[in-house]
């Protein structure tokens, strides 16, 4: 079972003027969502989905123009599952522009599940190795 | 209570319900097998086995008086499903990004 997502995109711009549309909302809102993100380890924000909901967010990691990661959760105060996971993104000067890395990861699926944290990732690793679940 | 159907985040909810499907990853076994891994009565296992069952997470066998479980793929194909809703969110909005940039680029 698939439990992290990877996603690397090239960038012809510098990590400079990347690190800028990963940090400042005003332009973070114009390709993912409006948020009252700063970039300051523990900060905790939120951001507005489409349909008024919230991803409920901490600040784990800034390192500038390399390294951010933030937890990333939907709102337990309304949601009958909640989640919890992270989200990071590693910013590397190539030539010619920017190597973007995104990795979203640790799924843990219900408060409960974070107390059974190791259970959950042997079920899910014995799973994958028994169902051979094909990648769509 | 009559064992009602549950969506699959509620049904690995319960964390004897997610000890049985640990039990089921390393072998099939029966439900006489499973009680004994547990401190309830056969009634109380049975109950979680058919939840398990109405969620497809296991498939039941009747082979001579014992039932045999075996785990199934369409309950975890549900929480791959979370997962892939993610990974479809991210290349969209990662998408969005590059052209923003893209077109930043070309005025």
């Amino acid at each position: 079972m698939q439990k992290e997502i990877k996603h690397t995109f090239y960038f012809t711009q510098t990590p400079e003027e990347i690190w800028d549309y990963l940090t400042k909302p005003e332009l973070m809102e114009q390709w993912l969502m409006p948020s009252d993100f700063q970039p300051v380890v523990g900060h905790h924000f939120r951001f507005t989905n489409p349909n008024n909901t919230f991803v409920v967010c901490e600040v784990l990691e800034v390192k500038p123009f390399t390294n951010l990661a933030y937890v990333w959760k939907n709102d337990w105060a309304v949601t009958k599952t909640p989640y919890t996971s992270k989200v990071s993104w590693t910013l590397t000067a190539i030539e010619g522009g920017t190597e973007l890395l995104l990795v979203h990861s640790g799924f843990e699926l219900f408060k409960d599940l974070v107390a059974h944290n190791s259970g959950w990732v042997f079920l899910c690793n014995k799973l994958g190795e028994l169902l051979k679940v094909p990648k769509k | 209570m009559s064992t009602q159907t549950l969506d699959a985040f509620q049904v690995i909810a319960d964390p004897s319900r997610r000890q049985m499907l640990m039990l089921l990853s390393k072998n099939s076994m029966t439900i006489n097998s499973l009680v004994e891994n547990f401190d309830m009565s056969r009634p109380a296992v049975s109950k979680h086995v058919k939840v398990l069952y109405n969620a497809g997470f296991i498939s039941i066998t009747d082979i001579g008086r014992e039932r045999h479980c075996v785990l199934k793929q369409d309950g975890f194909n549900e929480l791959q499903e979370f997962i892939n809703y993610f990974d479809k969110f991210w290349l969209k909005k990662l998408q969005k990004l590059k052209n923003i940039l893209d077109n930043k680029l070309k005025k």
